[in-house]
């Protein structure tokens, strides 16, 4: 399954024309302002229904339009069009031919990196575990729940603790909602701990070469992996957690670690560092995704290619041009060194295609 | 606009689950349509089923009278207690045919966050129910979790005194296989069974 092609409306800055997309490396080239985040926020927002930048979604509604839109045209898919929109009362559409999408499996998996995705590699551990749980969704689709089963056990324990807390409860139930949440975790846990895993040697491969030096990421969570166990610490903890009022043990508040020689890269590490080791993060999440044989992600990286040197820009080109597909932005199409098609984009508008105004 | 009566008898079946407005309206006019005896005996079915219909004292199904016709019937197996949360839990279960104990409706499940504990569901009830002649509880709450931990606290209560038993989960039957959601079948698959 593939996007072969982008058609916003009303969408930012861009013009209401498509855009072809072939296999292997795209490189939108122009210079700052000319819309080429846009054009990848575009084709993102056609997958998922979301910006993938945060911020106000009605941002991305063109100033003086009601609403906005993005077409993306799926190869290789049962359904050919995949439709998105949104309009300035907050409604969401997310269609493929016509009918709402069932599930995720039914559009091509995307992973992208912008400037704001920095955050994965320097902001709190809660945005790796749930990068972590997507990633896990994606690896197996069957345990795609499981962080959301975790999430309402934990939702329910935390409120049974809050209204014991406040003696508008009485404890009989917590042993069961304690074991609840341990069986909702166990397997979290254990799908976390194989995650990571698989991305720990391509993680550190790639790391190393794209110059972060010796970078590793680990996940050790500090729950027992059994069940039982975990409901029995659980138990233990009881009085301090009816004396906060929440739960204050559990993979909740696990970290993913990402480190280079031995310190968190999240606390120590340079700007460029943390850049290079979230790209080789990415990669190393769509070599785990190859290596269980399930299709690469559509890679949209904004521009990337700034800080490498002219080597490591290969050695990027080398990793995503063996399969997939990759979206690249660049100010100059020759800082991506292998590209099966360069786009010029210049206010808001591809011209590599003759569009009707 | 409508004259009172009809917006009435319109605002209050728009109350329905299921009914919106226009499905509401739909129905009303059919009442007004409808022959008085055929009218008359919906209203006489409504508050026939109000005046009369409380909970069993035993299992707190739905009964006419005292006890509902499940724990009158002196056939049903009373070693075997079925758990189910809702009163419309029992009736596809009987349904199948393959359940010959009696039910114990719990009103519910457990659920913190609505403000829902052991003691606004039947479950002390279902515990004293629990004696010498009951030798199997099977758990019917629902694969939620809130029915799951319903289950786990009602084990509890039980341990050691009974055979608890909780419903397997997996495939339907006559389900293709091409459209079961990957969650379910992930659940079958980890839960399968040898052939021989």
């Amino acid at each position: 399954m593939r996007v072969g092609g982008v058609e916003p409306c009303g969408f930012r800055n861009l013009a209401d024309s498509a855009t072809e997309l072939s296999d292997g490396i795209t490189v939108f080239h122009g210079p700052n302002g000319a819309g080429k985040t846009n054009l990848l926020e575009a084709i993102y927002f056609g997958l998922v229904a979301h910006s993938c930048r945060g911020g106000r979604a009605g941002d991305m509604i063109r100033h003086g339009e009601d609403s906005g839109r993005v077409e993306l045209n799926l190869e290789g898919a049962p359904g050919r069009v995949l439709l998105s929109s949104l309009d300035r009362g907050g409604e969401r559409r997310h269609l493929l031919d016509g009918r709402p999408l069932s599930s995720a499996l039914e559009r091509p998996l995307v992973s992208v990196f912008l400037p704001e995705r920095l955050q994965l590699v320097k902001g709190p551990p809660a945005h790796r575990r749930a990068h972590l749980d997507r990633l896990i969704a994606a690896l197996w689709p069957a345990r795609g729940d499981l962080h959301q089963r975790f999430g309402r056990a934990l939702a329910q324990r935390n409120a049974l603790v809050a209204r014991v807390r406040g003696g508008h409860a009485s404890s009989a139930s917590l042993g069961a909602w304690d074991e609840e949440l341990a069986r909702a975790a166990e397997p979290l846990v254990k799908a976390r701990e194989q995650a990571v895993e698989m991305l720990r040697a391509p993680f550190a491969g790639l790391a190393e070469r794209l110059g972060v030096g010796s970078a590793e990421i680990s996940y050790r969570s500090r729950v027992a992996a059994d069940a039982s166990a975990f409901a029995a610490e659980l138990a233990e903890r009881r009085t301090g957690d009816l004396g906060r009022g929440y739960t204050g043990h559990g993979p909740q508040l696990d970290e993913v670690a990402l480190e280079r020689e031995g310190r968190s890269l999240r606390r120590f590490g340079s700007q460029g560092q943390q850049r290079a080791a979230l790209l080789a993060l990415l990669l190393a999440e769509r070599q785990a995704l190859i290596d269980l044989g399930r299709p690469p992600p559509l890679m949209l990286l904004d521009d990337v290619m700034s800080e490498l040197d002219a080597e490591r820009r290969g050695l990027l080109c080398a990793a995503l041009s063996d399969s997939g597909q990759a979206l690249l932005t660049a100010t100059d199409a020759d800082q991506v060194p292998v590209r099966e098609r360069a786009i010029a984009v210049a206010n808001g508008r591809s011209t590599t295609l003759a569009v009707a105004a | 606009m409508q004259a009172g009566p009809i917006s009435n008898l319109i605002a209050e079946l728009s109350k329905l689950p299921g009914i919106g407005r226009r499905t509401a309206q739909r129905l009303a006019f059919h009442i007004l349509r409808a022959e008085e005896g055929e009218a008359l005996a919906l209203a006489d079915a409504i508050r026939e089923v109000k005046e009369k219909v409380g909970l069993c004292e035993i299992c707190f199904n739905l009964a006419e009278g005292p006890r509902c016709l499940i724990c009158e019937d002196t056939r049903r197996d009373r070693s075997l207690i079925c758990v189910v949360e809702e009163p419309a839990d029992v009736i596809p279960i009987e349904r199948t045919g393959e359940f010959g104990g009696v039910y114990h409706v719990l009103g519910g499940a457990l659920s913190p966050i609505d403000g829902i504990d052991p003691e606004d569901l039947r479950i002390t009830e279902l515990l004293e129910r629990v004696n010498g002649d009951v030798t199997e509880v099977v758990l019917a709450t629902n694969h939620t979790t809130t029915g799951e931990a319903t289950a786990l606290h009602i084990s509890e209560g039980l341990r050691d005194r009974v055979t608890v038993t909780r419903l397997a989960s997996g495939l339907p039957v006559g389900a293709d296989l091409e459209h079961t959601d990957e969650v379910t079948l992930g659940k079958a698959l980890s839960g399968r069974r040898s052939l021989s």
